[in-house]
């Protein structure tokens, strides 16, 4: 990257971040809770939408990688988050044992091994030129096999105090894994709007000719873009663990598919090149709620997946046909 | 120059790595050759193949089916939920389960057709909602498949031809058939480039949609074996079905972006699938290193495919030569 060339940075705007489409979502959600509240009551409290945003926070971990991956183009997408996520807490919690002195250790190490498969990802990628889905298809299979050989088949260690503060406690009502997520989005918004690194995405994301000529390594970058992708999905799994207490293999298996929807739905082009993580921030609310609310249905595993996969199947045809217009 | 068309078709990559997957299989496995273990062999690479194909035909318009995997199973599902003994009850589930793989195939092609959602997540959605609705019908596996229909499966017909030789041999024919289609060529033209296609005056939607009900032909084929191999319904019997397919698409050399690569890299990349799991099985990997093998292995596959187009970007000048 050639030091002369100034990346345009673009304005904190409603409009920037998902306009509509952002009203849409929020508008959802609230439809969704009034309806909660009408089949269950207590939907509405405000200890219930706690525990859904809360809820909301891990799955908006996964889906900040993801967003990043699909916004730097080139069909970029990120299969490996869930099982990334599964290594991440039987890598945390084997390294922890418990103890809190050993966080550094194993935030680490989490970040460490889920950075260097993403970078993994992003050379077979970039420089082989394999394609995204299948790559990162492929890699998930690795990964899950990695778990297994690490684990013999048993996680062990569990959460450390602070970390089981951090998961499950609460600050004057409000948990504190929501508000460390505040921070992320504020700060992400930050680096995607305003700092360089952002701008560049974007551009690259948009047209990677014109980064290219403009002196960006779009290759490299490309690479290092699903770098931050798998250490951010390992990152996850330590936050789990905090969640879950102790570890379980496969905890990442439901956070892949809706990572991706929960970024479409944000109004994050898959093109690449646009949206904000604000927006696929409130698609994972969305898409919480929602299953929140099948879980209030008291619905059985067969009933849950026919919505769940309807409703995602009639937002996705309806945001295209609205974007077309 | 024939030869030179062999050398430059998308598949031919595949077609070398596959000769030497069979070297290897035959080494580690001295009875190879022998027509039982071909008859096995068979038996268990014809769902994959035939499901290569069908994923192969929605790539080459420029889409992806991820719920490939979960139409087979409900597929499987409604089958054993239905089957009885009698031979119309065979005939009549059989066509059936023929009209409700055209009928899934059908709904994601419209939608996709007509709306052009991302394909990804939109056969994800439609996914989830097949394997919610194989869940409702059968929440355990089980079901009742007839002996009759699965027998037929392993059967060998004159002494030469096991069935499921048969069945890959109709999809062949039926391969060769859709190449003298000219909406086939559409199908190109369209995962080429949609806008010229549109400029060019050819119906974009319904050839999307065509593409889809190909697909659902041979999503229709693979389930049938797969019920013959299994003899049971699963709801989570396709799973496996949605990432090998595309594995096998893609190392056959079908682009991912649609509108280059054929069928025949499709069968190829298939089968080498198939035999990379059967020397996984001889190499008496241990079941936790299974899995990690599995994708190492796709891996390894797409490395072997992306050769080429390695050397070319290396020596850019045998491009300009040729």
């Amino acid at each position: 990257m050639s030091s002369n060339t100034r990346p345009r940075l673009r304005a904190v705007t409603l409009r920037s971040l998902g306009g509509s489409q952002l009203a849409i979502a929020l508008a959802a959600i609230i439809a969704l809770f009034v309806f909660g509240e009408i089949i269950s009551p207590g939907f509405l409290s405000f200890g219930h939408l706690m525990s859904v945003l809360r809820l909301s926070v891990f799955l908006g971990i996964v889906a900040l990688g993801q967003s990043l991956v699909v916004m730097a183009g080139g069909e970029g997408i990120d299969l490996s988050v869930g099982s990334v996520l599964s290594l991440g807490v039987c890598i945390s919690s084997s390294l922890l044992l418990g103890k809190d002195a050993n966080i550094p250790a194993a935030l680490l190490g989490t970040l460490a091994a889920g950075f260097g498969i993403g970078m993994v990802n992003g050379a077979g990628i970039s420089y082989i030129g394999i394609p995204p889905l299948i790559m990162t298809l492929a890699m998930a299979s690795v990964v899950e096999g990695l778990s297994l050989i690490y684990t013999g088949g048993y996680p062990k260690g569990s959460s450390p105090p602070f970390l089981e503060a951090l998961g499950n406690g609460r600050t004057v009502g409000i948990p504190n894994i929501l508000l460390l997520w505040v921070v992320i989005i504020v700060g992400v918004t930050i680096i995607l709007f305003r700092q360089r690194w952002g701008a560049v995405l974007f551009g690259v994301g948009a047209n990677s000719v014109t980064a290219e000529l403009s002196g960006i390594n779009v290759k490299r970058f490309r690479m290092f873009v699903y770098g931050v992708s798998g250490s951010i999905a390992g990152l996850a799994g330590f936050f789990v663990l905090g969640y879950t207490g102790t570890p379980y293999l496969n905890l990442g298996a439901p956070y892949l598919m809706t990572s991706i929807a929960a970024v479409a739905i944000g109004g994050v082009s898959l093109a690449g090149g646009s949206g904000s993580y604000l927006g696929a921030a409130i698609g994972c609310v969305l898409l919480t709620t929602l299953s929140s609310i099948l879980v209030a249905l008291r619905t059985t595993e067969a009933v849950r997946q026919i919505v769940y996969g309807g409703l995602v199947f009639v937002i996705v045809v309806a945001y295209t046909r609205r974007r077309r217009d | 120059m024939k030869i030179r068309r062999v050398l430059q078709d998308p598949s031919f990559p595949s077609l070398l790595m596959l000769i030497l997957l069979v070297v290897v299989n035959a080494i580690i496995q001295p009875e190879f050759f022998s027509f039982q273990v071909f008859r096995m062999n068979c038996m268990t690479f014809a769902p994959l193949i035939l499901a290569s194909l069908a994923q192969a035909t929605v790539i080459l318009v420029g889409a992806v089916d991820l719920s490939l995997g979960a139409g087979i199973s409900l597929l499987t599902v409604v089958m054993a939920s239905l089957m009885k003994d009698s031979a119309a009850s065979i005939i009549g589930v059989t066509a059936l389960g023929v009209c409700l793989a055209l009928f899934l195939s059908l709904f994601n092609g419209f939608f996709f057709g007509y709306f052009g959602p991302p394909p990804l997540i939109m056969t994800f959605a439609t996914s989830t909602m097949w394997f919610g609705i194989s869940l409702l019908i059968m929440p355990t596996p089980g079901g009742y498949i007839p002996a009759t229909y699965y027998g037929i499966y392993s059967k060998t017909v004159g002494g030469f031809l096991p069935v499921p030789v048969i069945v890959l041999l109709v999809a062949i024919a039926f391969c060769l058939l859709l190449g003298r289609l000219k909406a086939f060529r559409h199908l190109y033209a369209v995962g080429g480039s949609e806008r010229a296609a549109l400029a060019s005056g050819i119906n974009v939607a319904s050839i999307k949609i065509f593409a889809f009900l190909i697909s659902g032909v041979f999503t229709a084929l693979a389930a049938l074996c797969v019920v013959g191999q299994t003899a049971t319904g699963d709801a989570r019997s396709g799973q496996g079905f949605t990432l090998n397919s595309v594995a096998a698409a893609v190392i056959g050399g079908i682009s991912f972006s649609g509108g280059k690569g054929n069928y025949a890299g499709a069968i190829f990349g298939g089968i080498i699938l198939g035999l990379l799991t059967n020397i996984i099985y001889f190499a008496n990997i241990t079941s936790f290193y299974q899995e990690f093998m599995k994708g190492v292995i796709i891996i390894v596959a797409l490395l072997f495919g992306a050769l080429p187009r390695l050397r070319r970007a290396l020596l850019p000048s045998r491009e300009v030569v040729r």
